[in-house]
Parts: C-alpha cells; sequence; structure tokens
C-alpha cells in the first residue's frame, strides 16, 4: 500500500478507536435498555475478593460492553453486514420473507412435564368443563415465510403428538365421579384459513389482536357459544411502532414496525381487579405501554399473578378459569363478552393451588392455554395443580 | 483479556499505548511490564506469581552460571535445576490433573486430586524462560543482568497469551535499546488491525458453525466435512491472527519478532506443513529437543525414536489430553511415512494432488484435535468417512447460504492472493496504485467498522488456547 495512504488510514482508524472509548467513558450510562429489553451491567466493584476470584475482570467487561458507545446503531451495523453476508438466521431467528421474523424450532424439551400438568389439572377439577389450546407459532403457521434453506423441527408433528398423550392419559383417568368434561380445541386449521392476513406479529413472538380472534371463534364455539361476528368490533390501532421480542434478537433499528390493534367493543361494563398492583379499573388495556418498547403489555396489563374480570353485561353468568401464558391477554377481551367472571391465572406466579380455586369458586369453565414455545420453556407449568 | 474484547481494545490499549509514548525512553519498559503484568493478572490473579517465581528462578540460575562460568559441572547444574523447576511447574499446573486421570483409568485404582486451574499461557511463557538458560549454558546468549527487563522480556503481553514464542536471543539487543521509525508505527499498526479483522470478522463466525456442526445428531457426510473444515480455517485464521497481533504491537514498541505462520494451507506435504504452521514451536522442539537427541545425522531406527518423541511432546504440548496427543503421534507417523517411504514419490506428483493430500490429513488432523471426548470423535469421524447421515441434506444448503461468503473470504485470506495481487502491482504506473491504494484503505476502514459492531454486539469470542 501506497505509504501516505497508510498513514492517513492508521490516523483515521487510530482517531476513530479513540473517538470512541472517549465518548464510552464520558457519555452518561443508562440501567435499562429499552431496545434489549433488559437491565444492563452495574459499574464492577472493586474488592480484593473480586480481583481474587475474577469476578471484577468480567463484571468490567460486560459493563464496558453494555455501556459502549452508541451500541444499538453498532448493534444495526451488526445485523446489515450478517444479512449482507448471507445469513437468514440471528440469534435463532429467521428473517422470513415479508418482513416476517420467525423463531427457530427445535422441539420440545419438556413433554413429560406438559402432559402430567394438563392431566393433573384435570383430575383435579371436580366438575368444571375443561378446554384446552395449544396455539402453534408463526414457524408453523407461516412455514412458507421461512428462507428456503431453514432447518429446524416440525411443530405440527409435536403438537399433535403432545395433544394425542394428554388425551389419552385423561381418558385413563378412574371415572369415579363420572368421567371429566375435556377436550382439545384446535385452531390450526382456523389459521390455516384466516392466514391471508396477518396473524402474527412480525417482530414479536406473540399473536396479533386478529389471531386471537380467529382463536376467540374456535374456543367459544367450544364452550357452547356463539362466536361475534368481526364487524361487531371496532379495530382500532392503538400503536404503529411495536418492535418486539425478535426484533430485540436480530437488533435491527431499520426493521418496519409492527401495528397494534384493538377489537373494540360497547357491549362491557367491566370490574377489573389486579390484586398484584393493588388496582381496580374498568378496562382490560393498560395505556402506559403504549409508549414503551414492549407494547404487548398494553393487553391486560403485562404479567399479573391474578387478575379477576367481571362483566355486568356478559350474555351468561358462568364463570370461566383461564391458566394461561401471555397469549391469553389480547384473547380475555373477547371472551369477557361471554362469561361473567373471569379469573386469570399465570402458574409461574400463583402460590396456591389452581384447582382448589376452581373447587371453591363456583367456576363452571376452565381454558388452559399456551403456545408451543411457552409452553416448554415455562417453569410454572410444573406449579399447575 | 483477549485481544479482539472492547476493554482491551479500546481502554486498555490506547492507555497503554499513549503513557508508552508519552514517558521519557527510561521509563519505557517499566510502563510495558506494569502494563504486561495487569494484563496477566487480569485473566490470573493469582497465577501472575507462579510466572514471577519462574522467570525469578530462571534469572538468578542465569546468574549463577555466569558466575560459574569456568566451572563446566556447577554450570551443568545451573541448567539441570532451571529445566526440572520449569518442568516440573508445567507437569505440575498443566499436566497432574491429566496423568490422575489417566491412572485412574485403570481398573481398580482410584487417586484422589483435586482439580487445578490451568494458568493461561503456562506452555507458552515455560518455553521462552527455558529457551533463556539453554541457550545461555550453550553459550549462544550473553547473561541478563536486570531481571526486571528479563521479566519484561517472558511477559510482555502482545505475545504472552498465545504466542509466538519469542526466543530470549531475538529481542536481548531490544530489550534494552530499540528505535521506533514512522514505518514501524504504520505497518505495526496494519498489522494488528488485520489480526484483528481476521479474528473478529473470519474466525469467530467459523467458529460458531463449527459449534453447530459439532452439535449435530446425525451430520450428514457433506456437512461434516463443511464442519470440520469450517475449524480448521477457524484455528487457523484465530492462531495466525494473534501472531498477527503480536508481531505488530511488537513492531510499534520496537520489537521485531519472528513470523509464526507461512500460510501453512498452501503447504504440499506434512513435512512442508510443519516449516509453515506455528513456526516458533516446531523450530522450538527441533532446536532444543530433536536435534539435541541426535536429529537426522543417525540411524534410522534412532531416527524414528527421534522423531516418535519430538511429536509425542508436541501434541501433549497443546492439551492435557490424549486427543492432542493422538494428533501429535499421527503426525509423527504421517512425517516419517514421508521420511522413509513414500516421500520421493509424493514429490513426483503433480502439485494439485499434493496439496489435496495435505488438505485431507490436515483437516482430518483438527478434526482429532478438536474433539477431546473420544466416542464422539469416532462418531464425528465416523460421520466424514461413512454416508450414514446421507451424503447431503437441506442443513448443508442452510449452513451454505450462511456461511458462503465467510467460507469464501476466509479461504481466499488462508491463501497468499493479496501478496501476490502486490507482487503484479509493482509494474502497474504509480497512480494506478494510488486509486488501488486508496480503494483497499476504505475497504479496510469498512471492514474495520464492522469488526468494531461485532466487537460490541457478539458475544461470540471465544480463546482458544486456553488449554496450551
Amino acid at each position: 500500500m501506497n505509504e501516505k495512504i497508510k498513514t492517513i488510514l492508521v490516523a483515521v482508524l487510530a482517531v476513530i478507536t479513540l473517538a470512541l472509548s472517549a465518548a464510552t467513558i464520558i457519555a452518561p450510562k443508562k440501567t435499562y435498555s429499552e431496545q434489549e429489553n433488559r437491565y444492563l451491567e452495574d459499574p464492577p466493584v472493586l474488592s480484593a475478593e473480586e480481583i481474587l476470584n475474577g469476578s471484577f475482570m468480567k463484571d468490567s467487561e460486560s459493563y464496558v460492553s453494555d455501556h459502549f458507545i452508541l451500541r444499538d446503531i453498532f448493534m444495526t451495523v451488526r445485523a446489515g453486514y450478517e444479512r449482507l453476508t448471507g445469513r437468514n438466521r440471528v440469534n435463532n431467528v429467521y428473517l422470513g420473507e415479508d418482513g416476517y421474523y420467525i423463531e427457530e424450532y427445535n422441539g420440545l424439551q419438556n413433554a413429560a412435564r406438559i402432559v402430567s400438568a394438563v392431566t393433573r389439572l384435570t383430575e383435579r377439577c371436580e366438575s368444571a368443563n375443561i378446554r384446552a389450546v395449544l396455539v402453534p407459532t408463526s414457524v408453523s403457521v407461516y412455514a412458507d415465510k421461512l428462507p428456503a434453506t431453514a432447518k429446524g423441527t416440525d411443530q405440527e408433528t409435536d403438537r399433535q403428538a403432545l395433544m394425542k398423550s394428554v388425551s389419552e392419559r385423561i381418558e385413563n383417568l378412574k371415572p369415579s365421579d363420572g368421567g371429566k368434561n375435556f377436550s382439545w380445541v384446535d385452531v390450526a386449521e382456523a389459521f390455516e384459513g384466516a392466514k391471508k392476513e396477518q396473524l402474527f406479529y412480525k417482530l414479536d413472538h406473540h399473536w396479533t389482536t386478529y389471531g386471537a380472534y380467529v382463536a376467540y371463534r374456535e374456543i367459544i364455539t367450544s364452550f357452547g357459544f356463539a362466536p361475534l361476528e368481526r364487524s361487531l368490533f371496532t379495530e382500532r390501532t392503538v400503536s404503529t411502532a411495536f418492535k418486539g421480542t425478535f426484533s430485540s434478537k436480530v437488533n435491527d433499528l431499520l426493521a418496519k414496525p409492527d401495528n397494534v390493534t384493538v377489537f373494540e367493543s360497547d357491549r362491557l361494563s367491566l370490574t377489573v381487579t389486579y390484586p398484584d398492583r393493588n388496582l381496580t379499573t374498568d378496562t382490560l388495556y393498560a395505556q402506559e405501554y403504549l409508549t414503551k418498547k414492549d407494547k404487548y403489555s398494553y393487553f391486560l396489563n403485562n404479567q399479573n399473578t391474578f387478575v379477576e374480570i367481571h362483566n355486568a353485561n356478559a350474555q351468561s353468568d358462568r364463570v370461566l378459569a383461564v391458566v394461561k401464558d401471555s397469549y391469553a391477554n389480547c384473547l380475555v377481551p373477547f371472551l369477557a363478552e361471554h362469561f361473567e367472571t373471569i379469573y386469570v391465572f399465570d402458574p409461574r406466579f400463583y402460590r396456591g393451588k389452581i384447582s382448589d380455586f376452581i373447587n371453591e369458586n363456583g367456576v363452571t369453565d376452565v381454558l388452559f392455554l399456551y403456545n408451543m414455545y411457552t409452553i416448554d420453556s415455562d417453569a410454572g407449568i410444573n406449579k399447575i395443580q | 483479556m483477549v485481544f479482539s474484547s472492547l476493554l482491551f481494545f479500546f481502554l486498555y490499549l490506547p492507555l497503554f499505548l499513549v503513557l508508552y509514548f508519552v514517558l521519557p525512553k527510561r521509563a519505557k519498559n517499566y510502563v510495558l511490564l506494569a502494563f504486561s503484568l495487569v494484563f496477566y493478572a487480569w485473566g490470573e490473579p493469582v497465577y501472575v506469581f507462579l510466572m514471577l517465581g519462574m522467570t525469578l528462578s530462571d534469572y538468578i540460575l542465569g546468574r549463577f552460571m555466569n558466575r560459574f562460568d569456568q566451572n563446566p559441572s556447577k554450570r551443568k547444574m545451573c541448567l539441570i535445576l532451571s529445566i526440572v523447576i520449569d518442568l516440573s511447574c508445567l507437569a505440575f499446573f498443566k499436566y497432574a490433573g491429566f496423568l490422575v486421570g489417566t491412572i485412574n483409568a485403570i481398573p481398580g485404582v482410584s487417586v484422589s486430586f483435586r482439580k487445578i486451574a490451568l494458568p493461561i499461557g503456562i506452555s507458552f511463557f515455560t518455553f521462552q524462560t527455558m529457551s533463556y538458560t539453554i541457550d545461555l549454558y550453550r553459550r549462544e546468549v550473553s547473561v541478563e543482568k536486570n531481571y526486571a527487563e528479563y521479566l519484561m522480556y517472558v511477559s510482555m503481553f502482545p505475545q504472552l497469551i498465545a504466542g509466538p514464542i519469542v526466543r530470549y536471543q531475538n529481542v536481548k539487543e531490544s530489550l534494552h535499546e530499540r528505535t521506533v521509525k514512522a514505518n514501524d508505527i504504520t505497518d505495526g499498526a496494519m498489522r494488528f488491525v488485520y489480526g484483528l479483522l481476521k479474528k473478529v470478522l473470519l474466525a469467530n463466525r467459523l467458529g460458531t458453525l463449527w459449534d453447530d456442526a459439532k452439535l449435530l445428531s446425525d451430520p450428514s457426510t457433506a456437512m461434516a466435512w463443511l464442519g470440520a473444515v469450517a475449524f480448521t480455517l477457524q484455528l487457523y485464521l484465530d492462531f495466525s491472527a494473534y501472531s498477527d497481533m503480536a508481531i505488530g504491537l511488537g513492531r510499534m514498541l520496537g520489537f521485531r519478532f519472528n513470523e509464526n505462520f507461512n500460510y501453512p494451507l498452501t503447504a504440499d506435504s506434512v513435512t512442508d506443513f510443519w516449516r509453515r504452521w506455528h513456526i516458533s514451536l516446531s523450530t522450538w522442539f527441533r532446536d532444543y529437543v530433536y536435534i539435541p537427541l541426535g536429529g537426522n545425522r543417525c540411524k534410522v531406527s534412532r531416527q524414528i525414536f527421534n522423531l516418535a518423541v519430538v511429536w509425542f511432546l508436541t501434541g501433549l504440548w497443546h492439551g492435557a489430553s490424549w486427543n492432542y496427543v493422538l494428533w501429535g503421534v499421527y503426525y509423527g507417523v504421517l512425517l516419517c511415512l514421508e521420511k522413509f517411504v513414500y516421500g520421493k514419490k509424493l514429490e513426483k506428483a503433480p502439485k494439485f494432488l499434493r496439496h489435496l493430500y495435505l488438505c485431507l490429513i490436515v483437516v482430518v488432523g483438527f478434526t482429532v484435535f478438536a474433539i477431546e471426548d473420544f466416542s464422539k470423535m469416532a462418531s464425528y469421524l465416523a460421520s466424514m468417512f461413512t454416508v450414514r447421515g446421507g451424503l447431503a441434506n437441506r442443513e448443508l444448503l442452510f449452513y451454505l447460504q450462511n456461511y458462503g461468503w465467510v467460507l469464501a473470504v476466509s479461504i481466499i485470506v488462508s491463501l497468499p492472493v493479496f501478496p501476490a495481487l502486490k507482487r503484479k502491482l509493482e509494474n502497474a504506473g504509480s497512480r494506478t496504485r494510488a486509486v488501488l491504494s486508496a480503494g483497499y484503505a476504505v475497504l479496510v476502514a469498512a471492514a474495520f467498522l464492522a469488526a468494531v459492531s461485532y466487537m460490541v454486539a457478539d458475544t461470540y469470542n471465544p480463546f482458544l488456547y486456553f488449554r496450551f
């Protein structure tokens, strides 16, 4: 290389390096990363012990990495570079067609745990009707949008097998109390017919409100109600800037964000109680999350151990208990049309026995609803009884 | 601290360079020494004292050897003591657990043993400090009277933890007196950046491919080969990147370290490969083990014995595990075959075939090197040499799609393409050269920014030599 140009290049690289160093040192430090949805490393503690066991060094390295200047922008540059070099999977998320990010599916690790949880719950509930849903995720519903070379396991096969083993276990329960009223609600077929419209967010692992509506039609039918037609709701876009968990994994600031839509109804007259938050309100939505990164938390106010919902205008006086993951959060508004009372449980946090609650509080119906990812990874499944 | 970590590159290194160049000449060695010790203590806050002890013992024994200049038996005693101390430390901290494990594998034997953590870089600095006392005994160097400078030679952070193994005789003058010209700074910096780009943009990427490949339950034949090729390229690019960074940094400070790699993947025989791969290690074994044993100036059976010793030790040097020994012995056997059986015939074969022969040997060799567990190794090799997982499948397409570019660029960088281009352009007009230089500079700057983004966003930045 020409000596003069070499000198200029070295000088430029040195200036860039020093500028980034200085800016990283001087810049004010954040404690939380919205983009990555996590708390950043605290400044390392200097003590003899921390030095001798090496944790001071480790913490310093993560501190510098977490607080490096323009971290979000560098992550976007990296994502762009990955894409440029043919990468179609970043942090286990495929970059699919039409802007869909789709999480890779690698099979169930905890099938036995799931089967016993559902069986146990059914066994312990004395008289309620139990409906269970395993929601397929975008990797299965939108398999046609995956890159042609994508690998991974077939989620649908696993899902069918899982439903079958649960059904068999429940059929073998002793019919001492006249048998159980348990059945699966399979939403896959309904999804297949409705998937032209967006059933899942493109940048998040949740289903859209429309996805939940399609599932609602199947679920409510199985509970013996007629589903409300779509035209009876007012669809309103409450945010056009939702970048969910997949976007955090891929870290591409340039990806086009999702819209968050809500199906509004004027038929509800609600009293919603969140004991965790000491909060009683008349809505199933939490406005404040629309200005934060995690906009899906708008539905049912993020995570709660337990929520109690009453609708004075409900179609029936039946009482529903929902045992669920976050997918249920945007489904509950539809269910509230039909049930006077809904109790919502998050088994991860709920300390008592859900079945005792169900038996003692006049619950007539139970909905067990998880998506195919959460049901495998969620540690709360084990606590269900 | 890994050279390609944010903390090192953006804080430690700039702070060091600024202090080093700002402070007067007599302070420079102390700055370098202090930063080297902190650098080592960063990874080994306790074992830094082991390094201090080993260097101190060799320094003192060196002084004694000098004092007993006229007394051959006492000189010899000093040398023996030095070698015994160094090798005992190495044996205890690196091989004790392995030895106990091997003994315990014998049925009916059970020796209890508390696992000792391996000090980073112990094999590198032990070999460096040993080379000094041996050379001193052979009267190839004169004695070092300043302990701080001796310690600085052994602990110098550019080459401390991943080589090259620098011999005292090569840097003796520069330890006391060295000059840095403008082009030492620019060439040294460019060499460092080149190493950094190789490590971050190529080796680390390939590493994720290999990590995936070795976990596949039943890879197709082509996939298994792809994984093994990826590991081979990763190890070469990563290891030579460390040498590039060490040589570049050394040059910026006024040291000239010998080259450690010379495009080993272009070799056309095993003999040739080992002249080009980790040169500082193979010459170390040649000068301090092979030649003292008699080298090749003895009868064939003794030569084979000498080779066996050297290659058993070479394998063992790379890690306290039988797979490394197997890897060393594999090369020992191949070298014997080339030397005594088919070497002459090989020379007559077309260049293309010779090269293919070598590449196959190297890729299979590194597969053995990469997998410590023998049953997993056997299973992986079986996938490579049978079609039990099919010849190729969709998985292969996925990895080719995702890693095709990285593989292609890695192969180009592993071959002497740039030096060849440079030679071609020597006769071009000065204008053409300036334009091409500018284009190259822009490319390097863009790659540098990409590398920074990877350093910031990527958690995958392995240090492959912790077993050495």
